[in-house]
């Protein structure tokens, strides 16, 4: 049986390597991958909880995670098609709309 | 214009007497329907201020939807008639209150309670006719910081009530009475005249307002409620002399009177916390129950009253016009002459005078006084003598009607004040008999002048608009022919005695009243004041009170050569101009004013002095005592014999001096000057015909050189003191405005300007952070969320 800490540890790395993605990539599509596993190191930090305690809410909480993920990619993705059709970019440098 | 007729007159008079004689007897028997028994004057004196502050709205805004229609203007009069109708209530309780008084009054009532503890406490032995004190209607709570420095709740501190007694209805029954008299006159000087037109109702209403104030102020039961009700005169008396507004000379003088009786206001202000201070309350009841114990019993500081008794002096001499603060007075003349009637004769100054009074149970030892504050009665004497000298001095030279008759009201007051400051000496220094002979005598003598006054200023006022309309006629109604003449000029009159002979006997009976002829009007109290002020010094041995007590003699016979001045200016000798000898009385309303204060100047000051009128406003003995006791005939000739042959040889000295000053030096002098028979053909009214061949035995002098002398130029700019003042307020006042006004641009608006700049500075610096670029704002999510995170692991 791998430690739970060990899981937790890895979830972490993930989520930073996700973090740093979101700040670095100016290009949407990738930015929206490192949200995705973000997403998942949560998930991953979730089961390690659950092997830890030995409680099911962890198993419970991951799957309607990994379920919404789906969705909120489908959303995302939805989100760049319209702006590219607007736009023509999707590079987030050039789309600075918040600010004006 | 539409000229008014005499019978227009007569249809007024029927709804004005009903309701005189109407009002009383409704709410009389209106009590039955109300509560199953009578209502009583007593119960109804609170209509006296209340009726009219709530007509003074009703006035505006009618006058406000109404002005310019025909029917507001001939049967409402401009409102003046709904004026008259208030001030006829407030005139029929005020008499009804006084029969009541004087049936009933004296005694402990059993219905006041507030009277009557106060009455038991012995509040009533230095008011000794003190008829009614009424609880208060509702009242304030304050907080009060007690010994020790802990704070508490004290319920009722503040509430309004009434206090009635002899002074307070005496000077009540002025008002009523001269409002009621002066606002009938006004109907027909403000209304006939062109200038005015449609735009009286605004004159009604500030004229209701003010008489409200006065009413208000004497029925007060506590120093605040006299404060209130005095600031709501103050606020009037800017109105109605600023009434003109379009003036720049009257703006100008509103302002003055308002900001010189402010200087006095905020004294009394002062006073008032002074008092609270010392005594917890400003109640009278309270107050006075016994002066010389403050709140909680102490023993009050002689120095703290003292200082609170300036304070309030000062506020009366802003309020009466007395020197160093009677600039305001003299032009105040700028207002309409019923204005000028109403100011100076039945309310205003009268409230600085009724305030003095009212510092009499500090100063009476002998009944819970405090001791050893004679100096202020002194202090008072010395600033009416001043004033009552300086005043007939700038006299002698205004050639204005007017002017002579607002210096001549500065020195009657001047001469109240003495017997008031008189009076407080005497009662501080334990002659209790003297002290009230003097404080009845200055009383007596607020009401002979305010009577004579009232009707001298209507009677002027009868003048002015007689030779204004002269004028406008002599222009064939041209009123767009603005030429020099001013119909206040009295070197443009002249020979007025039979164009105007109501008016000029009337005038000629005023005269006398206030020069004190023996007989007439102000002889009787002024002879009073005069002999307590000597007796004061020769006999209880001040001699502080000399020098206010040889000013006042010497004013006696000053007031006979102004006087008199006046009189024969205005109404002896040739017409000066063509309008002088084209005017005629024809004016309807204003004559019976005149008519009714005549009688009263004439008749009334002897009827009083037989009833005893200055035993009963200084002591509270009843009116007609003396009659009582010694039959009619036989107390007559003692008031008389005891006014011309006092017991004291000295005070007949003085008393004989005084006559033959005021009666023979004075007017002598004037006509030597002045005098003069009427043109050819010209016949006067009988009362007074034998003055003019009279007034031409003296011989005629020539006064131009003194006329023209420094000196006289001196008085005609007033002394210099408005020429002082501006240089003090240049001195002082306007450098420290500046430097207030420096320091207001620079430091407190600099402050705000440099936090004004601070926040844009900063605001285009945070501006910038604004990128616009969703992983910049993702990026300061997530270092904001670590922040607070660290924060939150920090704190836990």
């Amino acid at each position: 049986m791998i430690p739970a800490m060990y899981l937790a540890g890895l979830g972490a790395i993930l989520f930073c390597l996700g973090l740093v993605g979101v700040f670095t990539n100016k290009n949407g599509i990738i930015v929206l991958m490192c949200v995705e596993i973000m997403l998942n190191a949560v998930n991953l930090n979730f089961i390690a909880g659950a092997l830890h305690y030995g409680d099911v809410t962890g198993w419970v909480f991951a799957t309607i995670a990994i379920a919404i993920a789906a969705a909120e990619v489908a959303v995302g993705l939805a989100i760049f098609l319209a702006l590219f059709g607007e736009r023509k970019t999707i590079v987030l440098d050039e789309i600075m709309r918040l600010k004006h | 214009m539409t000229q008014i007729t005499a019978e227009s007159q007569r249809k007024f008079l029927f709804p004005i007497i009903a309701l005189l004689i109407g009002f009383p007897l409704l709410r009389h028997y209106g009590g039955i329907f109300a509560t199953g028994t009578p209502f009583t004057a007593l119960d109804s004196a609170f209509l006296i201020p209340i009726v009219p502050i709530l007509i003074f709205p009703v006035i505006a805004i009618l006058g406000q939807w109404y002005a310019g229609e025909e029917w507001w203007r001939e049967r409402f009069k401009e409102g003046g008639m709904i004026a008259l109708g208030a001030l006829a209530i407030t005139l029929s309780l005020t008499v009804w209150l006084a029969i009541e008084f004087f049936t009933k009054g004296g005694t402990c009532s059993d219905e006041v309670i507030l009277a009557k503890e106060a009455c038991e406490a012995g509040g009533a032995e230095w008011i000794p006719a003190l008829f009614a004190g009424f609880g208060n209607w509702f009242s304030f709570d304050v907080i009060r910081m007690q010994d020790g420095g802990s704070w508490a709740l004290e319920s009722d501190a503040f509430g309004i009530g009434m206090w009635i007694d002899n002074v307070s209805l005496t000077l009540l029954f002025v008002a009523a009475f001269l409002c009621f008299l002066i606002c009938w006159f006004s109907l027909g000087y403000m209304n006939t005249d062109p200038i005015n037109k449609d735009r009286n109702h605004r004159f009604y209403a500030e004229f209701v307002l003010f008489s409200a104030g006065m009413l208000g102020m004497v029925l007060a039961d506590s120093f605040l409620w006299l404060f209130i009700f005095w600031e709501i005169m103050g606020l009037c008396s800017y109105l109605l002399i600023g009434f003109y507004y379009e003036r720049p000379s009257a703006a100008y003088a509103a302002k003055k009177a308002f900001l010189t009786t402010r200087v006095g206001d905020v004294f009394l202000l002062i006073g008032l916390l002074m008092l609270y201070d010392i005594y917890g309350s400003l109640d009278f009841a309270v107050v006075f129950d016994d002066p010389s114990t403050g709140v909680g019993g102490a023993i009050v500081s002689a120095g703290a009253v003292k200082g609170a008794m300036l304070m309030l002096f000062i506020g009366a001499v802003g309020k009466s016009a007395q020197f160093p603060l009677h600039v305001w007075l003299p032009d105040a003349m700028e207002g309409p002459t019923p204005v000028s009637a109403l100011i100076h004769a039945a309310t205003m100054v009268n409230a600085g005078l009724y305030l003095v009074a009212r510092m009499v149970p500090f100063f009476d030892v002998g009944h819970g006084g405090v001791e050893g504050i004679g100096d202020i009665g002194i202090l008072i004497a010395w600033i009416g003598g001043i004033t009552a000298f300086m005043a007939a001095l700038i006299a002698f030279v205004q050639n204005d009607i007017k002017k002579v008759l607002a210096y001549s009201t500065m020195s009657q007051l001047a001469y109240i004040f003495t017997g008031l400051g008189v009076s407080l000496w005497l009662f501080n220094n334990g002659h209790h008999h003297a002290g009230a002979l003097a404080f009845g005598a200055a009383m007596f003598h607020l009401f002979n002048h305010a009577m004579a006054k009232g009707m001298l200023f209507m009677a002027s006022g009868s003048v002015i608009h007689e030779m204004h309309h002269a004028h406008h006629e002599a222009h064939d109604g041209d009123s767009e022919d603005h030429d020099d003449f001013d119909a206040q000029d009295m070197r443009n009159m002249g020979g007025l005695a039979s164009k105007l002979p109501i008016t000029s006997t009337a005038m000629a009976i005023g005269c006398a009243s206030i020069i004190g002829l023996p007989l007439i009007g102000g002889f009787w109290s002024k002879e009073g004041i005069i002999a307590e002020t000597w007796a004061a010094t020769a006999l209880h041995g001040e001699t502080w009170l000399l020098f206010p007590a040889f000013l006042i003699l010497l004013t006696a016979g000053m007031t006979g050569f102004y006087m008199t001045r006046m009189w024969m200016m205005t109404f002896a000798g040739k017409p000066k101009t063509e309008y002088a000898a084209n005017a005629h009385e024809q004016t309807p309303w204003i004559p019976t004013p005149l008519v009714t204060l005549s009688t009263i100047s004439l008749v009334g000051g002897i009827t009083l002095a037989w009833l005893g009128a200055t035993h009963w406003l200084g002591d509270g003995e009843a009116l007609g005592h003396a009659i009582h006791a010694d039959g009619y005939a036989a107390s007559l000739l003692n008031t008389i014999s005891h006014a011309f042959l006092p017991d004291d040889f000295f005070i007949l000295l003085v008393t004989w001096t005084a006559i033959a000053i005021s009666l023979v030096v004075g007017p002598a002098a004037a006509m030597k000057i002045h005098g003069g028979r009427l043109a050819k053909g010209e016949s006067a009214p009988r009362l007074i015909a034998w003055i003019l061949p009279l007034s031409t035995k003296f011989g005629k002098a020539d006064v131009t050189e003194l006329a023209e002398s420094g000196f006289a130029d001196a008085l005609h700019r007033r002394l210099f003191f408005d020429e002082w003042y501006d240089a003090l307020v240049a001195k002082t006042m306007i450098p420290i405005s500046a430097a207030m006004a420096w320091f207001d641009k620079r430091v407190i608006d600099g402050a705000i300007k440099g936090i004004e700049w601070g926040s844009i500075r900063l605001s285009m610096n945070l501006r910038k952070v604004t990128t616009g670029s969703a992983s910049d704002y993702i990026l300061m999510a997530v270092v904001g969320g670590i922040s607070i995170l660290i924060l939150l692991w920090g704190v836990i």
